[in-house]
């Protein structure tokens, strides 16, 4: 469904990415772990297209995206909830969730979505008329989160979706991440807590300063040394 | 040949062509002296607009005002025509330029009071207004009469010549000196006034000023929360960039002899504006750069092309081009030539390049278990830090929170909250997201104003300070989404950290005395002591915004403690942190306590971290103390496992204990 074929990326001349490949397959789970600077969120935004691969091609669906502008590969069905949140501060809650239907064709079956999202995130509802930017850090993980599944992607893409959430919350973060896994949606995963997001997966990738260093069944992966003590954090 | 040689001899030429360049224009006959003395005027005034745009961020549009101010007090004390009561006294230049100088900022300040609350665009318009205001003032303060009934008590009272302006403006005297006649001695004063004010900019910046000001451009809130003062700090910025201008103003109306309102409209604030943004805002060699390149572009290249396409005209029959006049179009050229630098160099020309910093090359394709982040040492603790820690532990709490009460409109944010923080310990604050923990964080630091309660720091209220002097009385906080410094330095961040146990004042930073050079070799020691404790000391010259996650987070903790608190608040430390980082900061947190005796609350998600490092967790849910405890009494209650942990965090509790 979605394939990364030696993607280099640089941010001026500095190299981010040397030579990404990877392969996310419809229905799948996919996660991408690695440590802070390794290249997880590059990666990411070269999907989407927000930074461009010097060398190497990114395809989706039979479709080129490295050369697609990112409204298109919006539309083409991928949706992401970015790292750092990025929700709309000045707009309301209702509002940043209808912006993220806003590209979809399929205009009566957003009022479902939306009720979907307020079931995943009841306390979105409580603040569905508050501005964005007076809600708290977790909620505004949320709010990041739901407006991605607003745009009812074929393929998302989370970046840490669990910061800052309370535990009972990082919980429920994973479930949903199978629930809609489970209801049709390919997810790339990218996250800090490893262990998590390796329970969750069904494959994972291990990015090292650029590369990817591992690959493997998820189960695999939680049983390597290597990824034990670089990032669960196991003696 | 050593840098240092390289450096004093592109000095020596600079000052060596500076000052043969007037004999050399008078030999060749060029006559550009008097456009040059000009431009360095508007190269002054482009500087001190600099150090409000440039250096404190602010967007001023009315800067021209202050031009304005300048010349009208060297105009109106040193006229010799009488007819007002302020003028007709012929003081001397030589005092004049002084008062000027000094008129203006005291008008800055006067007109700043105002509007520094506000920010960004809000604070741009209101200077746009008092651009405009000044030139109007001016020219109806030319003619007042004040009519009661019949009664004049004045009447066509001239205060500032009106329309026609003022004029003459007497001269500077020096003997021997013909300023009269020969523009050579202007050339040379403005190039002395020039040069000393750019001395003293750059040693502004170089100070503990300079750096406030670069803090409250970057993010004011975090500044403020570091103890920059954000009020004082602009007004300072908007006083002496306008007593520059002052100067600047004063000079131009003595070289001109004669002064109208027309020659501080708008248009003379946004050329200034132009200079910078063409330069680089915030360089000073920028600065002088775009000056010195728009005025010489006005005066010297749009004059002479209009000559040369006249001629062309004349010679080739062409009569459109025969009366075609350049320097209609100055402000087309102008206009394009901004677009042109933001499109292709939106620095400016001279400005500091943004660039990323090199990661390491690792050219290695093989998994390896990654080094961890050095782990904090106890040797590494800084001994000034160690040298603060109070001799008697006390036993009253350091931090005494009674009753505090928050609403944001019809949102209770927080109820009727207590919390105690004992002389160094470790209190964690955990509820689900929303439940008001950060709103905590700002009451207790500043930031907003409880609806009601107390809140006590070592004894004293802390009702009604500013976050500043909060950080002043000893609480330093972190921010959960980083809020660095991003264009400064790591070192400056942390410089900015120490900004108010600092005192040097605006006239020691550009003196600098004794005392005060011990002071900054000092505070930067101490600086390059705490990075190397955090672990940063190799990446001290980087930019802030070029760190990787992990390492900004650290060095928010080392700002932080340049403050030198005894009550340290985290706002989750180890978000976004693998799992060897969160260990590595863990560490931290206690080596801070067990060493320094530093007092700590902690908000986190982390529960592993909580549960392992706290005295105590006071656990909130919407806005409303639900629990409070010892950490084995918090992971076992209903209502915070119902509200907060979760069964999922249950089990794995219960599974760890097993294994145990």
């Amino acid at each position: 469904m979605l394939e990364l074929a030696d993607v280099h990326t640089y941010y001026g001349s500095i190299r981010a990415l040397r030579g990404v490949s990877l392969v996310v397959s419809a229905g799948e789970i996919v996660t991408l772990i690695g440590a802070n600077g390794a290249g997880k969120t590059t990666t990411l935004r070269t999907i989407l297209g927000t930074v461009r691969p010097r060398r190497g091609t990114v395809s989706f669906d039979g479709h080129r995206l490295d050369t697609l502008a990112t409204d298109r590969i919006v539309r083409l069905g991928i949706a992401q909830s970015p790292e750092g949140r990025r929700i709309f501060p000045r707009m309301t809650v209702l509002e940043n969730l209808e912006l993220g239907a806003f590209a979809r064709a399929d205009r009566e079956a957003i009022a479902p979505d939306l009720e979907r999202v307020f079931t995943l995130f009841p306390r979105l509802r409580e603040r569905a008329t508050q501005k964005g930017g007076t809600l708290s850090g977790g909620e505004q993980q949320m709010l990041a989160i739901g407006r991605a599944l607003m745009a009812r992607p074929t393929l998302l893409l989370l970046d840490e979706p669990s910061m800052g959430l309370s535990p009972i919350l990082v919980d429920t973060i994973f479930r949903i991440i199978q629930d809609i896994n489970r209801q049709g949606t390919t997810i790339l995963l990218v996250e800090q807590n490893a262990r998590m997001a390796l329970r969750v997966a069904r494959r994972g990738y291990v990015i090292q300063t650029g590369r990817i260093v591992l690959q493997d069944a998820a189960a695999e992966l939680l049983r390597s040394d290597v990824v034990r003590r670089s990032y669960l954090g196991e003696k | 040949m050593t840098a240092g040689h390289r450096r004093a001899l592109g000095w020596t030429a600079l000052v060596t062509a500076l000052a043969v360049y007037p004999f050399v224009d008078r030999a060749l006959g060029t006559q550009t002296v008097h456009a040059v003395s000009d431009g360095m005027i508007y190269v002054l005034l482009a500087l001190g607009l600099n150090i409000v745009v440039g250096y404190a961020g602010l967007l001023d549009l009315g800067y021209a005002a202050f031009f304005a101010i300048g010349a009208y007090a060297m105009g109106l004390l040193n006229s010799p025509v009488l007819g007002s009561p302020l003028y007709g006294y012929a003081w001397s230049f030589w005092l004049c330029i002084w008062l000027a100088a000094a008129v203006s900022a005291l008008l800055g300040v006067v007109i700043g009071a105002p509007t520094l609350r506000v920010r960004g665009d809000y604070l741009a318009i209101i200077t746009l207004g008092f651009g405009e205001i000044i030139p109007v003032a001016i020219r109806n303060l030319g003619d007042i009469t004040i009519d009661i009934g019949g009664w004049r008590p004045i009447e066509r009272l001239n205060l500032t010549g009106g329309e026609n302006g003022v004029n003459p403006i007497g001269r500077p005297y020096l003997p021997g000196v013909p300023f009269e006649t020969d523009p050579l001695p202007w050339y040379f004063l403005i190039l002395v006034i020039g040069a000393a004010s750019l001395w003293a900019m750059s040693r502004l910046r170089d100070s503990r000023l300079g750096r406030a000001w670069m803090a409250i451009r970057e993010d004011e809130t975090a500044a403020d929360c570091t103890g920059v003062n954000p009020i004082s700090t602009k007004l300072l910025a908007f006083a002496l960039g306008a007593s520059f201008s002052g100067f600047a103003g004063s000079v131009y109306a003595a070289k001109l002899q004669a002064i109208t309102p027309g020659a501080f409209e708008f248009q003379v604030s946004i050329m200034l504006l132009c200079m910078v943004v063409l330069g680089g805002a915030g360089s000073l060699k920028g600065v002088i750069l775009g000056g010195m390149l728009i005025t010489l572009f006005d005066r010297v290249v749009l004059t002479q092309t209009t000559f040369m396409v006249r001629w062309v005209g004349r010679t080739a029959g062409v009569p459109a081009l025969t009366t075609a006049d350049l320097t209609l179009w100055r402000w087309f050229f102008f206009g394009l030539g901004l677009v042109l630098v933001m499109l292709l160099r939106p620095e400016g020309l001279a400005g500091r390049r943004v660039r990323p910093v090199a990661v390491s090359v690792d050219e290695a394709d093989d998994p390896r278990v990654l080094e961890p982040a050095p782990a904090p040492s106890v040797d590494a603790i800084p001994r000034w830090l160690r040298e603060r820690v109070p001799r008697a532990a006390l036993s009253a709490p350091i931090l005494d929170v009674r009753g505090v009460t928050k609403r944001f409109g019809g949102v209770i944010a927080l109820n009727d909250v207590d919390l105690l923080v004992p002389q160094g310990a470790i209190i964690g604050l955990i509820g689900p997201n929303g439940a008001g923990k950060t709103t905590f964080f700002n009451l207790v630091t500043g930031l907003i104003r409880p609806d009601g309660g107390r809140i006590t720091f070592e004894g004293a209220g802390l009702a009604g300070l500013r976050p500043n002097a909060i950080v002043a009385r000893g609480v330093a906080r972190t921010f959960q989404s980083i809020r660095l410094f991003p264009q400064m330095t790591v070192l400056e961040n942390v410089l900015v950290g120490e900004h108010c146990r600092l005192a040097a004042t605006v006239v020691g930073a550009v003196l600098r005395p004794p005392a005060v050079i011990a002071e900054e070799t000092r505070a930067r020691a101490r600086a390059r002591e705490l990075l190397a404790f955090a672990g940063l000391g190799e990446k001290a010259d980087d930019l802030a915004r070029n760190l990787p996650y992990g390492d900004q987070r650290r060095l928010e903790i080392a700002r932080a403690l340049a403050t030198e608190p005894r009550l340290l608040l985290l706002d989750e430390p180890t978000a976004g942190m693998n799992p060897r980082e969160t260990e590595t900061l863990t560490e931290l947190i206690g080596l801070l306590r067990r060493e320094l005796s530093l007092s700590v609350l902690l908000i986190e998600h982390d529960m592993e971290v909580v549960m392992g490092i706290s005295d105590r967790i006071t656990v909130l849910d919407y806005g409303t103390r639900i629990a409070e405890g010892p950490p084995a009494e918090i992971q076992r209650h209903p209502k915070v496992i119902e509200a907060y942990l979760g069964t999922g965090y249950e089990q794995d509790l219960a599974t760890r204990e097993r294994s145990r």
